[in-house]
């Protein structure tokens, strides 16, 4: 039984293998690790899928104006200063941009006027995942080039708006020298790519440059933001490194939209908010954004967890919101789906799941937002009684006289409909659980059958963009400075990003005239008017604006809490020796 | 009574159990203050034994954990006894036929086509009428050969050597890996997860019938049947088989055991039954949402520990 050595070799392998498996994104005390709850999706800077995606595109890219979350405003960041803008007649504006001269890509090359036309242009080729992008894009018609300066440039845009100055610069620059070295696409103008149409026979230089584009792996396509994906372990951990030379810092004072302090950036996955919420009291992690609501109470009510964590809440942008799928017969018609909004205990649900601290809302404009919140309607009230009238109204009757029997009605043509619905929900949400479990026994009541499906969270999103669903429960998130329902609820984006399917050419209309309102009364007119309209037709049902909680370590300073989304300002954040004070509004 | 049920652990295992199943059948008249399905908002998590009306207090939905518990039980039992005894249903002729015909049987043709015919159907190959017409085929010979009394050509059929590969290819990946991989991929119904749990845990029992049938069928009445003229076919089933089957009776209980644990395991991950389905598993689950309420999992880790332990003793030898 002695030991051998080729054993004890074994044994050592498996050991260091098991250390290796087990350790956590590697120096601790020099980076910022922050919980994600999953990966994300991709890396595609064109149109990030989810939020993580968004946040980690916005670490390594820059757009040129950019959030600060200091103080919830747009701001140049690859752009020195605010567009200068010029209203051509009545349906004409241009907007100039200069980029910074520092400012450059990974390898040192200026980031050029011709990158930035190179990237509208990409918004447009076809064969990449870039739909919702055009629908927020398609305003600018093209990108006039200074001959005298190649960082200057002129966006000429369709209409005139009051958003423009502010949309137009908020998206990723992507270099062209890295993904089109070539220049193919200087082939074609912008207007060309927008005006192509959808079954059109592919191009060999689109196809060629769709596909150059999408051969870089995740994080590699080269950047002019300040830090570098250096790792990405599936289901771990993402690590980001500040760039040694990263141009920001040359810029004195350094702005806040292009402040880069922490050296290393650790995105930790940990899908289970008690078992992040563990890891933030024993040390691994150090921001804990979107605690859970009872989660954030019972640390706060912790005084061990007090003498370790600082805590924060300040309501968000993001509202809960149901959605019906209007293309289905039995949801088509909007006094059924008024009257499944009633069954919705909104005041209930903000007490079981967030503690008290939602807002209730009548539509996805934020009631904080008081210039363009339509305080004239009433949130749609949680009463049974009325939504049972209102389906008979919509000619829906009880199959038999059984109690347990489900609802029909015979449409005209003599087909006959049943009203069963399946609800969709992200898993491992117990805010849409909760509210999917109170819709189901409410609709139980008045006969409505409804079916739960929880829908991993990786796969939700395509299974709505699909329609195969009946209802859903979602987050919308929102932000103080736009408000392009375009990708939402226009025709432009049926079968895309408008999951409802939701369209009339009155909202078409509507939603057109929001995005080019040209002073902030007549868009608070036309925003009010929206919101009275979504109520009216019901293709959506707000429910209530959720609260951001952060717990993050005593220890760092710089979080700027805020209303937008992820919730602090990521790059800003520094760990100080001096224990920063509790914040517990 | 004392022979019945043996001794005193034993009778309170009994009574345990069959109190778990009078209240699973009874769960929907029993007089409960509240429905599993409804959840109450506004005492969402409120703990057991206080002055509100929800005695065992409510999970973090709001639902009332003692009605939970109740049709827990319900699920409990119309999952878990059905599957058990389907899977020994299936184990015990599978284990049987493998154990008394070992790799000797022999198929007449018309036979192999219909069953051919029957799983190219079944399994949805391309064609699959061209199934159907295989395995008309083969049932129209072979009632033409009874008719006729015609000897068929016969192939041999390696029902050992299928039944013990099939077994020890479940066998190979572990239970809970295959049926989270099934249930997570596909989504399951109460029917489907009733379908799964069968298909996954046949093997043992047929690894205990087929065990036993090698020891009965070299017993002397075997042979005395088969001298008596008696077919095969009566023999295996009149004779081997209530024999060979005793060994479930001791494994039914553990079987059964193990399927209520393996079911609050998949319930506690999130997979198997719909959302709406009350579950032991699930609410013990509901206690990563909230850690404080321990209500919400004592009080079903204590149904669970309890039903397995009655389980795993009515199967101990007296």
């Amino acid at each position: 039984m002695k030991p051998t050595f080729s054993g004890s070799l074994l044994l050592f392998a498996a050991i260091a293998l098991l250390l290796q498996g087990c350790s956590s994104p590697e120096d601790k005390s020099s980076s910022i690790r922050v919980r994600w709850s999953h990966d994300p999706e991709t890396l595609n800077v064109l149109q990030p899928p989810s939020q993580p995606a968004f946040d980690a595109a916005n670490l390594i890219y820059t757009s040129l104006l950019h959030s600060n979350f200091s103080t919830e405003k747009l701001e140049p960041a690859l752009a020195e200063d605010y567009p200068t803008t010029q209203y051509i007649g009545d349906s004409l504006t241009r907007l100039s941009y200069h980029i910074r001269s520092v400012a450059t890509w990974d390898d040192g090359r200026p980031v050029l006027a011709t990158d930035v036309d190179f990237t509208l242009k990409l918004m447009f080729c076809p064969g990449l995942p870039n739909e919702t992008a055009q629908l927020e894009f398609d305003f600018i018609r093209a990108l006039i080039p200074d001959p005298n300066d190649p960082r200057h440039f002129t966006l000429e845009c369709r209409g005139q708006s009051l958003e423009y100055p502010q949309s137009s610069g908020e998206f990723f620059i992507v270099p062209e020298a890295a993904v089109d070295p070539k220049g193919l696409l200087r082939r074609f103008t912008l207007a060309e790519l927008q005006r192509l149409p959808p079954n059109a026979p592919a191009d060999s230089a689109l196809v060629r440059v769709a596909r150059q584009y999408q051969a870089f792996a995740p994080g590699a396509l080269p950047g002019c933001g300040p830090y570098q994906l250096s790792a990405w372990e599936k289901d771990r951990y993402l690590t980001f490194r500040r760039k040694e030379k990263w141009w920001g810092s040359k810029i004195q004072p350094t702005p806040f939209v292009l402040q880069a302090r922490p050296s290393q950036l650790d995105f930790v996955i940990i899908p289970d908010a008690s078992t992040a919420s563990l890891a933030l009291q024993r040390g691994d992690l150090d921001v804990f954004p979107q605690v859970p609501a009872r989660e954030f109470a019972r640390l706060q009510n912790s005084s061990a967890a007090r003498a370790k964590l600082a805590f924060y809440s300040v309501p968000s942008y993001d509202v809960v919101t149901a959605g019906f799928n209007t293309r289905r017969p039995a949801l088509a018609d909007a006094l059924t789906r008024k009257a499944l909004g009633r069954c919705f205990d909104t005041a209930g649900l903000i007490k079981a799941t967030q503690l008290g601290a939602g807002q209730q809302t009548v539509g996805i404009i934020s009631p904080l937002d008081r210039a363009n919140y339509n305080d004239s309607l009433a949130p749609l009230p949680f009463d049974l009684t009325a939504a049972a009238a209102m389906l008979r109204q919509a000619g829906w009757r009880r199959e038999s006289t059984a109690d347990d029997a489900g609802l029909v009605r015979t449409k005209a043509q003599g087909e006959l409909q049943r009203l069963r619905l399946v609800v969709r929900y992200r898993a491992e949400e117990s805010t849409f659980a909760t509210a999917a479990l109170q819709f189901q026994a409410a609709a139980a009541s008045i006969g409505v059958a409804v079916s739960l499906l929880p829908t991993e969270a990786g796969s939700f999103a395509a299974t709505l963009k699909s329609g195969d669903f009946d209802m859903y429960v979602r987050t919308l998130k929102g932000n103080p400075f736009m408000f392009n329902y375009v990708p939402l609820y226009h025709s432009r984006a049926l079968g895309q990003s408008n999951v409802t399917g939701f369209s009339t050419p009155a909202s078409d209309r509507l939603i057109d005239a929001i995005t080019r309102a040209r002073t902030p009364k007549r868009k608070s007119q036309l925003l009010r008017r929206f919101q009275t309209m979504l109520q009216t037709e019901a293709p959506i049902i707000p429910l209530f604006f959720l609260p951001t909680r952060v717990a993050a370590n005593r220890n760092l300073t710089g979080l700027h809490v805020n209303s937008l989304k992820p919730g602090f300002a990521i790059t800003t954040v520094e760990r100080s020796a001096v224990p920063s004070p509790t914040t517990t509004p | 009574m004392t022979r019945t049920f043996g001794s005193w652990p034993r009778k309170l295992a009994v009574g345990w159990l069959t109190l778990v199943v009078l209240t699973a059948l009874l769960a929907s008249v029993l007089p409960l203050p509240y429905s599993p399905g409804v959840p109450d908002l506004l005492n969402a998590s409120e703990p057991p034994f206080t002055s509100g009306s929800h005695w065992l207090g409510t999970d973090p939905q709001g639902r009332d954990v003692l009605s939970l518990l109740v049709f827990g039980a319900r699920t409990a039992v119309l999952l878990t006894l059905p599957a058990a005894l389907f899977s020994a249903i299936v184990g015990g002729v599978l284990g049987g036929a493998a154990g008394f015909c070992g790799n000797r049987a022999r198929v007449a043709f018309p036979y192999w086509l219909l069953a051919v015919g029957v799983m190219w159907w079944a399994l949805q190959l391309p064609l699959p009428m061209l199934g159907v017409a295989v395995a008309a085929l083969g049932a129209g010979l072979a009632a033409a050969a009874q008719l006729r009394e015609n000897t068929l050509a016969a192939w041999p059929v390696p029902i050992n050597a299928l039944v013990m590969g099939a077994a020890t290819t479940l066998d190979t990946i572990p239970r809970l890996v295959l049926v989270v991989a099934i249930a997570a991929g596909t989504g399951l119904s109460t029917t489907g997860l009733l379908a799964l749990f069968t298909l996954t845990t046949w093997p043992h029992a047929a690894r205990l019938v087929r065990a036993q049938m090698l020891r009965v069928r070299t017993l002397p009445f075997i042979e005395a049947a088969r001298a008596a003229g008696v077919t095969e076919y009566r023999i295996w089933l009149q004779h081997a088989m209530p024999h060979a089957l005793q060994p479930l009776r001791t494994a039914f209980p553990l079987s059964v055991a193990g399927l209520l644990g393996l079911e609050s395991t998949l319930s506690f991950l999130g997979i198997g039954l719909p959302p709406n389905v009350a579950s032991w598993g699930r609410l013990m689950a509901t206690v990563r949402v909230a850690p404080d309420a321990w209500w919400s999992f004592i009080f079903p880790s204590i149904m669970l520990i309890l039903s397995i332990i009655s389980l795993s003793s009515l199967s101990k030898k007296q």
